[in-house]
Formats: structure tokens, sequence, C-alpha cells
């Protein structure tokens, strides 16, 4: 007599087999396999009524709410013209080098850098969580300016830039251009106390504005650079960013108050 | 996916974070109930669900709207559910509730109720208890997550395998050797199961 193994058995008790009607004539012939048989539904039925116990809605929404940042609608992804794609790759290029000069230009600041290194040592000795995820927006709660009111003035000044590049169909003025330039230093210095203090959702934003401002304070002047700029650096998306981070402010002194 | 879902997916893509309230209504205790049981409890349930929401929330922006939201969270949640149990499993210094006679909080130990009324009760007492929750604990994650939906959740094989992005056979080779697996653990408790 051919006996079928745990598995066909195992298919048999959960109607997966697809040979049911055989099986069961072998069940009734066959008492060893009839009792595997048996043994499999046995362990079903003990594992088959385990209740689950309700959540607590209102409790996991709460904490769930706590985490949620402000969405914005995934940008359609624009057609990028072909002809344009050798001068992007040379505007990147360019402010890779660019960004590569600041960096060590920012090094050798030391005289700017000092005046801002006692902000940046207070910042230190406070040890936040770091509540960041990588998505979309800041998930951070922590009020960026706290600790430094310099810091909440810089995200005003870039708001405004931001705000100025995201109406501006032509290229930017020479005083918008010097603005960008004058924030990049200041900018690098938050980014830098930002990462220290372990908030790195914060640091993100302010690498992003980095970027941007490199990107500003280098465009050619040209009719539609500045249309350019804030499709391929996602201003829109960057501004939202740094509001929430001057919202999360706003709520600190509120709560102050 | 129905008017109110699609409705309240506009509503967070436009900034507001409440209207996820509508799908968290609907879809929680589900995800939950699959959530405990991959993880097996009722903390590292409500964890995985919060965070398959959480996830769910951060990818909204590029959800296909002619999607099932249900099936999506789903499959978020039972990867994140055995991606949970992966780690507890991993993490040396995670101390679960023990299960014991007497419950006590030093020594974090827990009774298990006893909720099965009829003649399962003999059977089904402490010591049940214990074995039940020994012999799931010694499945793979995979096993577990693939029993317990496939038996207590009646899915059907192919949605278990597409959740847990293995082939089908693969998923139903899984609940095989769990229930296996699950047999033999349960050979004493049954006076000896062949």
């Amino acid at each position: 007599m051919t006996h079928f193994s745990e598995e066909d058995l195992i298919a048999y008790q959960l109607h997966e087999s697809s040979d049911e009607a055989a099986i069961e004539r072998h069940l009734d012939e066959c008492s060893d396999c009839a009792a595997v048989s048996d043994s499999i539904a046995e362990t079903l039925r003990i594992f088959s009524s385990e209740p689950v116990p309700q959540p607590d809605l209102d409790r996991n929404w709460q904490r769930l709410r706590g985490n949620l940042s402000v969405l914005t609608p995934e940008p359609r992804r624009a057609r990028f013209p072909r002809f344009l794609l050798w001068p992007a790759a040379g505007l990147a290029a360019a402010a890779l080098l660019v960004f590569a000069f600041v960096n060590i230009h920012v090094t050798r600041g030391g005289d700017r850098i000092a005046d801002l290194l006692p902000a940046i040592h207070r910042i230190e000795r406070i040890n936040h969580p770091n509540t960041a995820i990588n998505g979309h927006g800041p998930l951070t709660t922590e009020p960026a300016g706290a600790t430094d009111p310099g810091m909440a003035n810089h995200l005003d000044a870039a708001e405004r830039l931001l705000t100025e590049v995201n109406h501006t169909s032509g290229p930017l003025d020479p005083a918008d251009r010097a603005q960008a330039r004058q924030l990049l230093l200041s900018n690098a210095v938050y980014t830098r106390a930002a990462r220290e203090r372990g908030n790195l959702a914060q640091a993100a934003v302010l690498d992003d504005l980095g970027r941007v401002l490199t990107t500003l304070d280098n465009e050619s002047p040209s009719p539609h650079k500045t249309l350019q700029v804030r499709l391929e650096m996602n201003t829109s998306g960057l501004l939202l960013d740094i509001r929430i981070l001057r919202q999360n402010d706003n709520r600190q002194n509120e709560n102050l108050q | 996916m129905n008017k109110a879902e699609a409705d309240a997916i506009e509503q967070i893509l436009a900034g507001n974070r409440d209207a996820y309230r509508v799908l968290m209504d609907r879809h929680f205790c589900a995800v939950h109930r699959i959530a405990f049981r991959i993880t097996g409890n009722q903390a590292d349930a409500e964890e995985a669900a919060q965070e398959a929401f959480l996830r769910a929330y951060n990818k909204l922006p590029g959800f296909r709207r002619d999607a099932s939201f249900s099936t999506w969270i789903t499959r978020i949640a039972m990867n994140t559910a055995i991606n949970l149990v992966e780690r507890r499993n991993r993490d040396l210094s995670q101390h679960g509730p023990r299960i014991a006679d007497n419950p006590s909080a030093t020594d974090q130990t827990v009774q298990m109720a006893d909720v099965y009324p009829g003649p399962e009760r003999q059977l089904l007492d402490r010591e049940a208890a214990t074995l039940r929750a020994e012999a799931l604990a010694a499945l793979t994650p995979m096993e577990r997550t693939a029993f317990t939906l496939r038996h207590m959740e009646d899915l059907p094989i192919a949605e278990i395998a597409a959740a847990l992005n293995v082939p089908a056979n693969s998923a139903k080779q899984a609940v095989f050797r769990a229930i296996g697996k699950l047999r033999r653990s349960l050979a004493p408790l049954a006076g000896g199961l062949q």
C-alpha cells in the first residue's frame, strides 16, 4: 500500500489538495495515515481559536498623529527637453565645483565662524532625540530656532528669498543673488549645528537649501534660468519644509506664552 | 477604493493630516489583527500597525489611486510585522513577558487567560497555552505569518504570497512546514501525536 506524505495530508486538511477523493479513500483503509491526518486536524484545531484583543483606536491615532508630516502630491515628472540636457549637466558640474569651493571657503572663514561658535557650542550641549524619518517634509517637531534666534532669522530670510524665486519668471535681480550668497555661509554653519545636535531632519532641509542657494548664486542670467532652478531643485517643496520648521518654532513660542 | 477613501487621500495630499483618521478608522483593526497574528502579542502588534500606517502615510504621494488601500496597507503591515519579529529575535536584550502560573511584575511574567469554553477547556489549560506559545515562537517569521494568515485569517495562498513577495508555492510550503513543526511540538500535549 502506498502511503501519503505528511505534506499531502496537511494539504488535504487545508482543502488545498488536488487529490482529495483519493486521500479520503486511503484514510478509510490505512490506520497509520489516518492517525497522522487526525493529529494534523487536532493541531489545526488547537491553533484555530486564539482571540485577538481590540486595539484602542483613539490612543493609537493620537500617537500616530504626532508623527505625521504635512504632505504634498508627488510632482509630475517634467519632460526634460533634450536640448537642455548638456547645459543642465554643465550647470550641475559647476554647482558641484562651487559647492566644493564654498566648503573650503567656509572652513577658512575663521572670523565669521568664530562669531557663531558659541551658539554652536550652546546647541551641542542640548541632546535632543532625533525624530527624522526620510520622507516628505521635515518630520521633526523640534523648534528650529529655540536655541539660537539667529537660526529663526536665517529661516525667515531663506523663506523670503525662495518665495521670490518661486514668483520670478525671468532671471533673479542682483540683490536677490547677493542675498543668496550671503545666506550660503550662515546656512553651512546652521546645517553643521543641526547635524551635531542630532536633528537630521532639520539638517537635511538646510542641506537642500544650501544646494539651492549655491545654484542661485551661480546662475547665469537668462530668461528661463529661474524656472529651470525651480523645476530642478523643487524649490516649492523646500519652501514648504522651511515653513514647517518655522511652524514648529511658532508652536513652541505659543506654548511658552 | 471607495469615494470616502479617495477623498481622504486627496485631503491628506492637500495638507490635511487629520483626514488620515478616516483611513485609520476603516483599516486599523484589520491591520492590527494581522500584525497580532504575526507578532503574537498586543504591544508588538500595535507597534507594527502604527509603523505600517506611518509608512503608508509617507508613501501616499506615490500611491496609485486605482489600487486598493486595504491590500496595500495589509502588505505593508505584514512586512513591518515580520521585520519587527526578526528584530526582536535578533535583539538579545529584548525580554518579552513570559508565561507563568503566578504572574509577577518583577519577573515580567504573565498568566495566560483561559478563554476556551466547553470540552476544549481540559486540553487548553495553562500548560497547553505555554506549549502553544512556545510552538509558535519556534517557527520562522515567514512560517508563522504564512500559517496564521492561511489558517487563522483564512486568506488564500495567492494573497499571502503576494503580500510576502514570494512565489505561491513558497508560501504554501511555508504553511506546510509550519503545520508539521507545530504538530511535532504539540506531541507531548496530545499524548504522543504520530
